[in-house]
């Protein structure tokens, strides 16, 4: 599902046009953008928590070259599924 | 860390402000938004919000645990579990803090000291080529010293003097004959007595010959070869065969297609427009007689046509910017010396890199016409010559000068976090350019890795060619300048 398909079925659910969705989403995003670049966590009932975690910086070893290599650390959004939500998959089947 | 969290009502209230709807809308959109997702979700599929990310189900495989209490083994279920990979967009957003990072190499165990410095000659011709640039323009400055004295002189030093015509005729070209000097010295190695051999036979006066065919030789098979221009150049070439190899293949427009390849042989081209001067018109004249001469000769390698086609291509294209050097030195002169100068210098330039850019991706050789041509540009190069001459390249000249620095766009106090990196990125789009951040405030900044809290950075207005992101120089001065503050 991307995101025409996404607004395509909010707009069919909300009885709403399209355009209406779409800038909604569009404004949802942006703002979990923001509140994630002020280091906060965001929790969505019954869905789960965004929230922004610290990488530490690390030494990679280039496994042919031997060349050690020192990386930086970094911010890095994180998703962690509510309970409710993981119950919900819990009853799908396993089919590959 | 204290992270305050916000709930589904605070995100709600934020998205009903911004999007100036009511509140009941916004709660109501958010709750079909989820339930979309999930229902994305649950039908096996991943989900993707656009600037936002992906939301996927992931299956881990059931396994066997042990109940610590009981230390009865258990079997845990496979179940899905959503993970979200957040897209590239919000992962900028997100590590904005640390932008300013990038990855250091730190190896300094001497055990691997060769293994990379072998990986990097391999993998960064640039630098090889450098070495050859330097190790050329030695040359010619010897060259220059010993033109100096009397004519009948030069005649006897005709080997070394061939050469050298021949380099500043194809200095576009002149990369090529490099990597192929490598395959000689390789010939010569192997075969000290026809280097002896060919010394000897150089020393004659119809060596004017010498360059096609040795360029033509060297690539096809093992006649013997060229002795001095190897030798001289010998010193430099201590690389590694596998190096060879690759340099060997003429892949050349590859190298000369890269600007840093093409803005090069420019500036050689002006460094020796200015020792040309020191040549007397006949001497070109009759450089210009040897090289008709040597043409019929070249009718007779019909085998080794394609060679000598592209020889012919790199000359026309040298020609072309020997004209259009003689041409901004016509303006130059022409117009006032001092402030027009600079934008002329640039489209000059700029033109010169579109025509390399132009005939080197697609090197069509146009065979016959190039006989016609010759003369004609030769005795516009021949102007050009007469002329006092100024260096053209003006983003030489900005990266050679010291910079001054009177206007200023911005200023900043340093606070807890503060970097001169990100203030460049901020300033001028690549945290490269904080160099010049630096220079500016030099007097103020003893240390620039440890900037007191509270000094007061003024943000220096540069000339626009010297930040061209999209320009490999710049990035490139900026690099070295950066190597230079840093040690």
């Amino acid at each position: 599902m991307n995101n025409k398909e996404l607004i395509t079925s909010i707009a069919a659910k909300l009885n709403a046009p399209k355009s209406v969705a779409a800038i909604l989403l569009e404004t949802t995003v942006a703002t979990c953008a923001q509140l994630l670049m002020e280091d906060k966590t965001i929790g969505f009932q019954s869905f789960g928590n965004f929230e922004v975690r610290k990488k530490d910086e690390r030494l990679s070893v280039h496994p042919s070259t031997q060349i050690r290599t020192l990386i930086p650390p970094k911010l890095v959004v994180n998703f962690k599924q509510s309970n409710i939500l993981k119950d919900k998959l819990k009853d799908m089947p396993h089919h590959e | 860390m204290n992270k305050e969290k916000i709930s589904s009502q605070e995100i709600i209230d934020l998205v009903a402000s911004k999007a100036s709807v009511s509140k009941r809308a916004a709660e109501e959109f958010l709750k079909v938004m989820i339930a979309s997702i999930e229902e994305g979700l649950l039908a096996g599929e991943s989900v993707k919000i656009k600037s936002f990310g992906t939301f996927k189900l992931q299956w881990n495989e059931p396994r066997k645990s042990v109940n610590i209490q009981t230390r009865e083994e258990i079997l845990i279920n496979g179940y899905y579990k959503v993970v979200f990979v957040p897209d590239a967009t919000l992962k900028e957003q997100v590590n904005e803090p640390f932008a300013h990072l990038e990855p250091v190499e730190l190896d300094t165990d001497p055990t691997k000291n060769e293994l990379i410095e072998e990986t990097d000659t391999v993998t960064d011709p640039r630098r090889l080529f450098n070495e050859q640039a330097v190790e050329i323009k030695n040359l010619i400055s010897e060259i220059q010293a010993l033109s100096r004295k009397p004519t009948a002189f030069i005649q006897e030093e005709m080997p070394v003097h061939e050469e050298l015509n021949d380099e500043i005729k194809q200095i576009p070209d002149y990369k090529i004959e490099d990597t192929e000097y490598d395959a000689e010295i390789e010939e010569e190695i192997a075969d000290p007595e026809n280097r002896f051999e060919d010394k000897t036979t150089d020393q004659e006066p119809s060596t004017v010959e010498v360059p096609e065919a040795k360029e033509i030789k060297s690539v096809e098979e093992n006649i013997p070869e060229t002795g001095p221009d190897a030798e001289l150049l010998n010193d430099a070439k201590n690389e590694d065969k596998s190096t060879l190899k690759e340099e060997d293949k003429p892949v050349t427009p590859d190298f000369i297609s890269n600007p840093n390849y093409i803005s090069s042989p420019i500036d050689l081209i002006e460094e020796k427009n200015i020792e040309i001067k020191e040549y007397t018109p006949e001497n070109k004249e009759s450089e210009l007689i040897s090289e008709l001469a040597s043409t019929p000769y070249l009718e007779d390698v019909m085998p080794l046509k394609r060679h000598k086609l592209r020889k012919w291509v790199f000359l026309i294209l040298f020609l072309v910017i020997g004209s259009g050097t003689g041409l901004y030195i016509y303006y130059a002169l022409s117009g006032d010396n001092s402030g027009t100068n600079m934008a002329q210098q640039v489209s000059i330039s700029q033109i010169a890199n579109t025509i390399t850019d132009w005939i080197n991706p697609a090197p069509k050789p146009t065979p016959k016409p190039i006989k016609v041509v010759i003369p004609k540009d030769t005795t516009e190069t021949d102007y050009a010559v007469k002329e006092p001459v100024q260096p053209v390249d003006s983003v030489q000249l900005l990266f050679d000068n010291p910079r001054v620095f009177t206007e200023y766009i911005a200023s900043e106090r340093i606070k807890e976090g503060s970097r001169l990196t990100i203030m460049s990125r901020k300033y001028f789009k690549s945290k490269d350019f904080w160099v010049y951040i630096y220079e500016a405030n030099k007097e103020r900044i003893s240390n620039p890795d440890e900037i007191a809290i509270g000094t007061l950075i003024r943000i220096p207005k540069l000339d626009p060619r010297l930040i061209d992101i999209t320009n490999p120089r710049c990035m490139l001065k900026a690099k070295e300048l950066h190597d230079i503050y840093v040690n």
